[in-house]
């Protein structure tokens, strides 16, 4: 009996809850959920590739580490290898053309350069990444200091 | 010993007296044909992914490693097995490669490589093995399913494109010197040359 | 031509790249003669330093701005923690405060013009934000009571904004109802220092990873979610090769690229491995016995102590010790080799499934006396049933053998939020606690606040409130009517959502104010949303898992009418008339505030308003103490620190930190301290000593018997596969502000199922098929992602819960730690259904 009548409030909480999310859909604040009411369910989107154009994105600003314009699935980095700087090392860019770590890439915790990439960078993932062939749910109106020293110069 | 092989010689050696010529040539040949097919049957068998992966140190080495990878999965759904790659297709390389195997079964029986731990010791070594036999082969078992002829560059990407044209097509490099590690994980490469 | 380049195809592209990204930003190429702006008066932007706004790590980074607007940030090199590294989260913090759809004004629910539990959120003044409010929570005091008011606040708000609103709730509501959302994240931590070692936090600091040689993981995935300490992990495995790294997780996930030792055990089992470790340190001899002689006492916890779900729930019914899941009684060490005797390897083996020789090469880091070995953990230990369990028997083993409190010996409880320590803990805004590791039920405790505070004695009510899970509870209950949630993001983040938190904050009943600089899901569902200034764009102080207080100014202006959360208290309690909130009885103990506000009695008592403006550091703004005519950051620390100095817990003059890359506590005579507990290091332990876990009135630190117990929900039949959940290295806890950054979302756009492609086959799932995750509870729908960075045993799903189009919340458990109250987020049973 119990239990049959939590079912019931349940359900009855259900329909109630339906309503109310009816009008929490329509109550103009627009989350990242899209069209989806908070107790309903979107359709997951597809899973989209990743961006594999090898065209460089402009930075945002100069110290930010670069997004990689290509794929890197299946790329191990481990105690064993590192698939990334068989490309992207010094010695390896000759060969493969690739732009070469940064030279912060040689500076330990005491920023000295040592001979090779220093460990502390070994794990590439950590500050790029590659990206997939989407759009961003929101802009983002963050404005470049070259654009803002522009529109300085257009004001004057 | 010696004296019983040397009487079960004079028997084999001794022409026949009771069966014709025919009937003995016939009997040959169908022994011959049953023997062979056999051989190759039981051959075949082992080139099974069934097979290679029906010891634990394939299965949950290599072959679970693969399975995250290309080479498994993709978008034609073109799939390599074991055998695609590591077993030639020719058939005095191939047994050379089926020779050479016995000594994996052998590590298979006396746990060579039992545990993930031993496994990974000895990952270099088997490693080398394959990329100096596809190495030598211009990684021939690569190429069954890759063919420089039917490669579309325009279809790859502008880094794949490149590195083919300038190094595939001309012949500077074969597949595996660049693509060690595709369909499984990698053992210490800090000897390994193009790994700096 | 027969044969291009491959370098001219590769300048073709980026010169067909270049001409496009021209076209698109309208500037027609060669026109103007110089293409680089020169002028040093132009070019020259101002660095301030600031603590990064995400992990508990706690890395400083340098922020440029120009004409009011962040345009950089990068690591700071003279920062201790970091050295001038971030992860990718950290570098692009720059744009975490841009996205286009910042909340710039309050928005109140409205039908006609009126508030309306179901109307449309219109934006109203911040006076009406206030009235309405104050009304619903005076009506909501004169009816029920300070108990049925509510906060739920963050281990991400600065230090002076989790005291004032503690000093709010606690002394000026007197509702002890108020608790951080480290609950779902830290209490387990707290509960398992406050437990052996009578004081909060660790002990050691990150200085220890450039001393071991080993690092254990116990189910922390550092390599996402601290990746700067994995990189100073990293560093010293990898340059000094004798250095073993042992990963313990119940999937594979980015660290075990680096381990030596890789574990994959089975859920819940770890509590059989700590045991087994310390068996095998007593069976081989290798206990510590004079440490363990001068410094240990042994307890045997209590037992079979539930799984904190609702009363009525037959796991609480069947439990024995529910009421008394924190007790224990004495015990001799022989007692305590008794109890663990059962956990041999064997049977640590056939529990966890990880292979023996892999558990005995672990067991062997630790006992091994020449090896320094430091113990990590995060959000495995913690969110866990036995979460305080976890913490107490990793101490076990570091106290038997006497590695503790010295370089490289080092359990290391590693926080997840940016202030989880400095705000959460120190502060003490759990339900339970005061600053400085006071509790509101001890009577000497609440003696020292009122003191502090210059209240009447008798003002804090001594019962704890309702922890975090129980006022999700008591909302749905109706036992909560009012409630504000500051800098959380709970409807995606709290366990149970369908059952729990969203009848709750729907509830007619009540109401639900959430402050926010974004439309979160927690704000869609409030009644009540009041726009929120962020990192930056407030003066702001946040202490890192290595008791390390980091302070930085206010460097940008907040946009439209956002207000920090600190004005939004403050401004808040200038509503209330203190008769309003108190008693007759405890006024007539303090005449003098008769007629007085909240805000006079809380704010300006002297204290508080200590500091003048003229004290802010010059070419900063502080719109905060612009408003209240009185520099109240400064005040609220200043009052703040004096719970802590003498105690244990100093922090050094406010200034310092605006000058330096932070210091670790207790900060005495101008020295911060990196190894508590020990001489020569920790100036509060008694000379000749050597060793004083001065937390416990006995100097001693407690090892606890405490056995392996099942998880709350383990697959079934129906329900075959463990779901566990979990962060992303791309996006911060619920993506409310990374999801936002067009560079990280395209890096992780949309939460994916890891499977193993086995279990796959087997469910008839391909990668990339849309799949329900289907619990007792709820279900959502997402995609099947068998390859990439986490590799699950088979039996196991890891669903990552930043993704707000995919509440996996729905879909969790909300079985807590009994001691702790703290959710597992990491164990419930779930069916997989293709969609």
């Amino acid at each position: 009996m119990f239990r049959f009548s939590i079912a019931l409030c349940s359900l009855v909480a259900a329909a109630l809850l339906i309503f109310v999310s009816d009008q929490v859909s329509a109550d103009g604040v627009a989350t990242l959920r899209g069209e989806a009411v908070l107790n309903g369910q979107n359709e997951a989107p597809r899973m989209m590739p990743f961006i594999n154009n090898d065209i460089r994105e402009a930075r945002n600003y100069p110290e930010q580490p670069p997004v990689i314009p290509h794929k890197t699935d299946g790329y191990i980095v481990d105690l064993n290898s590192n698939k990334c700087l068989s490309c992207h090392a010094r010695s390896r860019t000759g060969e493969s053309q690739a732009p070469m770590v940064s030279i912060t890439h040689f500076m330990d915790r005491e920023g000295q350069f040592r001979a090779s990439v220093s460990p502390r960078r070994y794990f590439c993932n950590q500050c790029h990444v590659s990206q997939r062939e989407v759009k961003p749910l929101v802009g983002n109106d963050f404005v470049d200091v070259d654009t803002l020293l522009l529109n300085r110069a257009k004001q004057q | 010993m010696l004296n019983f092989i040397r009487k079960y010689w004079q028997v084999l050696a001794r022409p026949s007296t009771s069966i014709g010529l025919g009937v003995l040539t016939l009997g040959g040949f169908v022994a011959g044909v049953i023997f062979w097919g056999g051989f190759n049957t039981a051959l075949e068998v082992t080139n099974t992914e069934t097979f290679c992966t029906g010891c634990h140190e394939m299965r949950d080495n290599v072959f679970a490693e693969l399975q995250t990878t290309i080479h498994f999965t993709n978008r034609s759904g073109v799939r390599a097995t074991c055998p695609d790659c590591h077993v030639p297709h020719e058939w005095t390389q191939k047994i050379a490669r089926k020779m050479q195997a016995s000594k994996e079964v052998w590590g298979h029986l006396f746990g060579t490589i039992d545990t993930r731990e031993k496994f990974q010791d000895k990952r270099i070594d088997l490693a080398i093995h394959e990329w100096t036999r596809l190495k030598a082969n211009d990684s021939l078992e690569c190429r069954n399913c890759h063919s420089d002829e039917s490669m579309d560059i325009t279809r790859q990407s502008v880094r794949a494109a490149d590195a083919h044209e300038r190094f595939l097509f001309t012949g500077e490099k074969t597949c595996i010197d660049c693509h060690k590690g595709i369909a499984h994980r990698l053992p210490d490469m800090s000897q390994v040359p193009g790994w700096q | 031509m027969t044969h291009k380049t491959p370098i001219s195809r590769r300048d073709a592209i980026k010169i067909k790249a270049a001409a496009v990204a021209a076209t698109a930003a309208g500037i027609s190429g060669g026109a103007s003669a110089a293409n680089l702006v020169t002028d040093a008066e132009e070019t020259e932007l101002k660095w301030s330093k600031a603590p990064c706004r995400f992990c508990g790590t706690g890395c400083s980074v340098m922020v440029a701005t120009k004409d009011e607007r962040v345009v950089a940030t990068h690591g700071d090199v003279l920062s201790e923690v970091n050295r001038g590294l971030n992860c990718v989260k950290g570098y692009f913090l720059s744009k975490i405060l841009y996205g286009r759809d910042r909340l710039t004004q309050p928005l109140l629910r409205k039908t006609n013009g009126v508030y309306d539990k179901n109307g449309e959120f219109t934006p109203v003044s911040w006076d009406e934000a206030f009235d309405t409010m104050a009304e619903k929570f005076k009506k909501t005091l004169k009816e029920k009571g300070p108990t049925a008011i509510g906060m739920f606040g963050s281990g991400q708000w600065t230090v002076w904004e989790g005291y004032a609103a503690s000093k709010l709730m606690k002394a000026g509501f007197r509702s002890n109802n108020i608790d951080p959302n480290a609950r779902h994240c830290m209490a387990s931590a707290v509960g398992g220092f406050m437990r052996t070692f009578g004081i909060d936090e660790p002990m050691g600091c990150y200085d220890d990873m450039e001393h071991a040689d080993a690092f254990v993981l116990w189910g922390s995935n550092m390599a996402e979610m601290h990746p700067i300490l994995w990189t100073r992990v990293t560093d010293r495995r990898l340059s000094a090769p004798h250095v073993k790294v042992a990963v313990l997780s119940t999937y594979e996930h980015r660290c075990f690229d680096l381990a030596d030792i890789p574990m994959v055990f089975s859920p819940q089992t770890d509590l059989a491995i700590l045991n087994y470790i310390a068996n095998h340190i007593i069976q081989t001899g290798r206990v510590n016995k004079d440490f363990v002689g001068k410094h240990v006492n042994f307890r045997r916890g209590n037992d079979d102590i539930g799984y904190g779900l609702r009363p009525d729930h037959p796991r609480e019914k069947d439990a024995k010790n529910r009421t008394k899941a924190g007790g224990s009684s004495e015990m001799t060490f022989e007692e305590f080799a008794d109890f663990v005797k059962d956990y041999t390897l064997d049977r640590a083996h056939e529990l966890s499934g990880v292979p023996k020789n892999r558990l005995e090469a672990l067991a062997e880091l630790y006992a091994d006396p020449d090896t320094k070995v430091t113990s990590f953990w995060t959000m495995g230990f913690n969110q866990h049933t036995r979460g305080v369990w976890c913490n107490n028997l990793v101490y076990n083993i570091h106290l038997l053998t006497g590695k503790i409190s010295e370089p490289g010996n080092s359990p290391f409880s590693l926080t997840g939020q940016p202030s989880a320590c400095g705000t959460a803990r120190e502060v003490g805004t759990f339900s339970h606690r005061l600053p400085a590791d006071l509790v509101v039920a001890k009577k000497e405790h609440r003696d020292i606040a009122e003191k502090i505070w210059k209240l009447p004695e008798g003002t804090i009510p001594p019962k704890p409130g309702y922890h975090a899970v129980l006022q999700n509870r008591m909302l749905r209950d109706g036992k909560i009517n009012a409630y504000w949630i500051q800098v959380n993001n709970n409807l995606q983040a709290a366990a149970n959502m369908n059952e729990e938190t969203y009848p709750g904050y729907r509830n007619p009943d009540n109401f639900i104010v959430v402050s926010d600089a974004y439309p979160t899901v927690t704000a869609q569902a409030a009644d009540l949303i009041l726009p929120t200034a962020m990192w930056v764009e407030k003066e702001g102080a946040y202490g890192n898992a290595e008791r390390r207080t980091q302070l930085w100014h206010e460097l940008v202006p907040a946009p439209g009418e956002s207000k920090s959360d600190l004005w939004q208290l403050v401004e808040f309690s200038k509503r209330f008339k203190i008769e309003e909130v108190w008693s007759e009885e405890l006024l007539a103990k303090k005449p003098e505030y008769r007629g007085k506000t909240l805000y006079d009695v809380l704010y300006r008592n002297g204290q508080v308003d200590a500091f003048p403006n003229s004290e802010i550091t010059g070419g900063y703004a502080n719109h905060e103490a612009e408003d209240f005519g009185f520099y109240i950051q400064k005040g609220l620390f200043e009052e703040y620190a004096t719970f802590g100095r003498g105690h244990g817990h100093d922090l050094a003059p406010f200034e310092t930190y605006h000058e330096i890359r932070g210091l670790r506590w207790p900060v005495v005579n101008g020295k911060e301290t990196k190894w508590r507990f020990r001489e020569g290091e920790d100036p509060y332990v008694t000379p000749g000593s050597e060793v004083e876990f001065y937390g416990h009135k006995d100097g001693r630190a407690r090892i606890f018997a405490l056995p392996y117990e099942p998880a709350a929900e383990s697959p079934d039949e129906e329900y075959d596969f463990w779901l566990c959940t979990g962060r992303v290295l791309e996006h911060w806890h619920s993506g409310s502000m990374t999801q936002r950054v067009p560079e990280l979302f395209k890096a992780f756009p949309d939460a994916v199922c890891f499977i193993h492609p086995e279990d796959a086959r087997e469910q008839g799932l391909r990668r990339g098929d849309a799949v329900r995750i289907v619990s007792r509870r709820g279900e959502i729908q997402t995609r099947v992602e068998t390859r990439g960075r986490n590799k699950p045993p088979k039996g196991l799903v890891f669903v990552p819960w930043f993704d707000a189009s995919q509440l996996i919340n729905k879909v969790t458990l909300d079985a807590t730690d009994p001691i702790s109250k703290q959710t597992d987020y990491k164990k419930c049973a779930v069916k997989l259904v293709k969609a």
